[in-house]
């Protein structure tokens, strides 16, 4: 698992960092979003100048985001530097991470539910031994409890769903 | 005179033991409660409100206005340290308090950030003392009309938030107006882009928004630079105490955030994040340092904090002389009051004057407290930097679930906090920021209620922004605040080509 | 073990009499779910019920704010709990009177998913208007609203004031422009500032605005006139038959033990009829009628069928 780990970090930290083409990327989602909410804004309608429609506004900043993103994405083409290199591993750990929280905190309760949150975001870091992870989870799952609950009174269920 | 004697009586009132001991249990559960991300004021003041069904009104207010700058102080600490911002008002300050932190100089972000804070409460508090009753007419002087005219203004100034291209900071306030638009119209109360999620209803909350974009983003950001020891600078534990140019440099930012923030403050509605957005702003366009600002400088900490600390002591004008609360905590400020038979309005200053000026006096010992609480504490703090990586992210991940599970203890928002997460992370590839997009947000659904409830109220007129003094005003600044950023703009692009050609034919 | 206690619990309640006392009646810490955010009139009534729950009975309670989507998200929280009395709900218009018509995919049935225990009070709203307009009187402003048109600040869509600025359209066949605001607060401000023309609110709410001469109060929604505000002619009085209240009071989900349900209401009343808290909430004009527990749900029920129009109205024309 581990070896896994380090071999697939490894070749993503050799793989070629993206060119910044990748930028313009980000403006093209933009600008779907926009056509989105201009096309869902006049179906919701654009009503009246007295009476703005539900689909008024967002038909308007949909026009001007889309406008301004045909500009980004024209830009990032044309902008030849190095972009980041993006680290999808820690990228899904914490996705992961926040889903089991999402996934647990409920059912099982807080105590247990941080333990895993803390153990599954961990994941991407192999210098921590499995050993250091559980007592880490241990650590802050207690006191987790011991402040949310115990001091601050949050009504959520320490152990099992409420 | 009559300030003087009234706030000389407010000072006997605020030094009573009671009152006093009370203020230090808010300042401290505030600044406590404000580290924690995303549980901000509004959990601590709830969190106590029934403990002050036994106090007297004057200790059970000074204790809840101690818990919320507490917490806008604390929301500080969060936001320099992990870049998490505590409270949403302190999204801002991880611009520059974060990189300072990275670059060792954690102690002198937060010592900055105290001083500010204090110097903000003590600006705040004068104002509110000298100018309440005025302050109140200028909320009652600010219909729809003006409040759009002054958001409009506000979103100007904020597109200057951004580090990068330009065009990429209005890009993202713009996709931020769209995206708050997301939940129920409250014009109408049809549903718009919830895709039949109850949940999403009421639209994205603010908290969610900051801890995905500046947290969780940040986090995942963060994991391979510290594996990779990116960020392995020698911190120097001992020293947070300002060089004597940073003081120099932080004079001027304290003031004018100060006097940034206790306008918006006074504006219900608007709010600490707004004024400290504006603030930075404002700093940003006008700074010697400008190049310096985002990449770690002590004026991008001291304005909005100085800004955000002001305006929550001038929040407390409108809430107590209009009965309008301007934000969640400050309804649970009238509904505090209003369980002893106080009803915030008009007649407050004048029936319970001593409630009014103990509380102002308060405002000058709690931030006094804050400073002797906090400066002792900023060792023990950046010692927290100490703590390897591997460990803290694991915790603040959790921190932030908790945080954001506690809004509403409801887990859709966990869920959306992982959408938000991993979109700033994408944004922050793609090199769009994150700060911009969040002031879009905040201001967006404001600007289009004013909007339409200004149209319905002019009858389909839109002349009537024009025809107001204040708004037109205030609609003028605007435009020429544009033309002149575009003028320079196109200047600024034109000697720079020209700087090309010269270089291309030599 | 836990069926051990149950089956005790079962032979107690068989042993008992007939009238239930007041008194705590789980040993487990009991939420109170409310429908908004800290702070409001609801939340703070919730909060004075726990803290006499715990201080008069011995009965452990918390607060627990789950606001959202006109009430419905904590409504339908409440309607998955066990039947247990450890999980009530501080009902009010919202989610059982208003949403049920509002919104047309509710996850739950305000009836049958719900044991509605005890009524806690209603507060009434009236109709305000500028002391500037000149207008005194109900025939005032219909003539008004026929002229010029007048433009009137709720505080939301489907809120309560709303619906009631619907029932004057229809009942004095009028047409107002509808301004909403999120909660009332904000639209006083507007108000104050002269751009709002009039405004319907909790009466209670502005006593102070109403002897500083700020704002006239024009007429009021309830059955009779307020005793804190006798100068106030009701709708009713003045030919119209409008009564639209703001009720709250405490469900919990489908299936509770009579028994249990009875001595929550009774621990209820009790606590209703101390002075110290008829006073806390007479300052947001909540007076308390005692009501056994099956009228309380026959009432809820009236609610949603005598509304139904009134919501349907607000829905479609704004």
């Amino acid at each position: 698992m581990k070896d896994l780990l380090l071999r697939l970090r490894k070749t993503d930290d050799e793989a070629r960092p993206p060119h910044v083409y990748f930028g313009a990327l980000g403006g093209i989602a933009l600008l779907i979003l926009a056509l989105v909410f201009i096309v869902g804004g006049y179906e919701l309608g654009v009503g009246t100048p007295r009476r703005l429609g539900t689909g008024a506004f967002p038909v308007i900043t949909g026009f001007i985001l889309a406008v301004l993103s045909l500009v980004v994405i024209a830009a990032d083409f044309r902008d030849t530097s190095d972009a980041e290199r993006p680290d999808w591993i820690s990228f899904a750990a914490i996705g992961a991470a926040l889903a089991v929280f999402a996934l647990t905190v409920g059912r099982i309760g807080l105590v247990p539910g941080a333990f895993l949150t803390v153990i599954t975001a961990s994941v991407p870091d192999p210098s921590l031994p499995i050993l250091g992870k559980i007592i880490l989870g241990t650590i802050v799952s207690l006191a987790c409890w011991a402040l949310f609950i115990g001091v601050i009174g949050l009504p959520f269920a320490a152990f099992g769903g409420f | 005179m009559e300030i003087i004697t009234g706030f000389g009586n407010g000072l006997l009132v605020a030094l009573q033991p009671a009152n006093l001991f009370y203020c230090f249990v808010g300042v401290f559960l505030g600044t406590f409660i404000g580290v924690l991300p995303g549980i901000g004021s509004m959990a601590a003041i709830a969190m106590i409100l029934p403990l002050t069904f036994y106090l007297e009104p004057t200790s059970a207010l000074v204790m809840i206005a101690g818990v919320y700058y507490g917490a806008e102080y604390g929301g500080s600490i969060a936001s320099i340290l992990m870049n998490v911002p505590g409270t949403p008002s302190s999204s801002i300050t991880c611009i520059d308090g974060y990189p300072m932190a990275r670059e060792g100089r954690a102690g002198v972000a937060l010592f900055g950030s105290a001083i500010a804070s204090f110097g903000g409460g003590m600006i705040g508090m004068i104002v509110m003392a000298v100018l309440a009753p005025g302050l109140a007419d200028l909320a009652l002087n600010f219909g729809p009309t003006e409040y759009f005219a002054v958001i409009l203004l506000g979103l100007v100034a904020a597109s200057a938030v951004s580090n990068g291209s330009p065009v990429k900071g209005i890009t993202m306030v713009v996709a931020g107006l769209m995206l708050g638009t997301v939940g129920v119209d409250i014009t109408t109360g049809a549903e718009r882009f919830t895709m039949g999620i109850p949940e999403m209803r009421d639209g994205v909350h603010l908290v969610i928004v900051a801890m995905g974009l500046f947290g969780v983003g940040e986090l995942i950001v963060s994991i391979r630079a510290n594996a990779s020891g990116a960020f392995q600078n020698e911190i120097d534990y001992k020293k947070f105490y300002p060089s004597r140019a940073e003081w120099k440099a932080m004079f001027g930012p304290i003031l004018r955030g100060s006097g940034i923030g206790s306008f918006f403050g006074a504006l219900p509605g608007t709010g600490q994040t707004v004024a400290s957005a504006v603030a930075y702003a404002v700093e940003k366009k006008i700074s010697p340092n400008k190049e310096r600002f985002g990449k770690g400088a002590i004026e991008g900490v001291a304005v909005p904090e100085a800004a955000n600390n002001s305006a929550t002591q001038t929040a407390f004008i409108p809430t107590l002389t209009l009965g309008v609360p301007g934000s969640a905590s400050m309804a649970l400020v009238i509904g505090a009051l209003m369980m002893y038979g106080i009803v915030p309005g008009p007649r407050l200053l004048v029936d319970h004057s001593d409630l009014f000026w103990g509380l102002v006096a308060s405002f000058l010992i709690g931030n006094i407290l804050l400073l002797i609480l906090n400066i002792p504490l900023i060792g023990l703090w950046v010692r927290l930097l100490k703590i390897s990586y591997r460990y803290m992210y694991p915790t603040i991940i959790v921190l932030i679930c908790v945080g954001v599970y506690s809004l509403n203890n409801n887990v859709f928002d966990v869920w959306l906090t992982l959408v938000f997460g991993w979109a700033g992370y994408l944004m922050r590839l793609f090199r769009f920021e994150p700060a911009p997009f969040l002031i879009g947000f905040v201001l967006g659904p404001m600007m289009e209620e004013q909007l339409r409830r200004a149209m319905l109220l002019s009858r389909g007129d839109p002349t009537t922004f024009l025809t107001r003094p204040i708004s037109g005003t205030l609609i003028a600044i605007t435009v020429l605040l544009l033309v002149y950023a575009i003028v320079s703009a196109v200047r600024q692009r034109r000697r720079l080509r020209k700087a090309a050609e010269a270089l291309s034919e030599t | 073990m836990k069926h051990i206690l149950a089956i005790g619990a079962a032979a107690l309640v068989l042993a008992s009499p007939a009238i239930a006392e007041p008194g705590k009646w789980t040993d487990e810490p009991v939420r109170i779910v409310v429908t908004f955010p800290p702070g409001g009139t609801s939340d703070l009534i919730a909060r004075v019920l726990a803290q006499y729950f715990e201080s008069e009975y011995g009965q452990k309670t918390v607060v627990d704010n789950r606001p959202g989507a006109g009430g419905t998200v904590a409504a339908d929280y409440v309607a998955e709990q066990a039947p247990d009395g450890t999980t009530l709900i501080l009902g009010n218009n919202a989610p059982f009177t208003i949403a049920p018509t509002q919104f047309d995919n509710l996850p739950y049935d305000p009836m049958g998913d719900f044991t509605h225990i005890a009524y806690l009070g209603a507060s009434t709203p009236a109709l305000f208007v500028q002391p500037s307009s000149g207008i005194t009187s109900l025939d005032d402003y219909i003539a008004r609203a026929k002229g010029d048109g007048i433009t009137y600040g709720s505080s939301g869509v489907g809120s309560i004031t709303h619906i009631l600025g619907k029932a004057v359209d229809i009942e004095l066949g009028i047409e107002q422009i509808h301004v909403p605001y999120q909660g009332s607060a904000p639209a006083i401000q507007d108000f104050r500032a002269g751009v709002l023309e009039a405004y319907y609110d909790m009466v209670a709410l502005n006593g102070d605005l109403i002897t500083e001469g700020e704002t006239q109060p024009i007429a009021l929604a309830a059955p009779e006139r307020s005793t804190a505000f006798p100068d106030i002619p009701t709708f009713r009085e003045l030919g119209h038959d409008i009564v639209i209240e703001n009720w709250t009071g405490l469900s919990g989900p489908a299936g509770m033990d009579p028994e249990m349900v009875k001595t929550i209401n009774e621990t209820v009343a009790a606590i209703m009829q101390l002075e110290s808290v008829i006073e806390r909430l007479a300052q947001f004009g909540v007076a308390h009628t005692p009501m056994p527990s099956e009228e309380f749900t026959t009432f809820v029920e009236g609610t949603i069928s005598t509304w139904e129009p009134l919501i349907k109205a607000a829905k479609v024309n704004g």
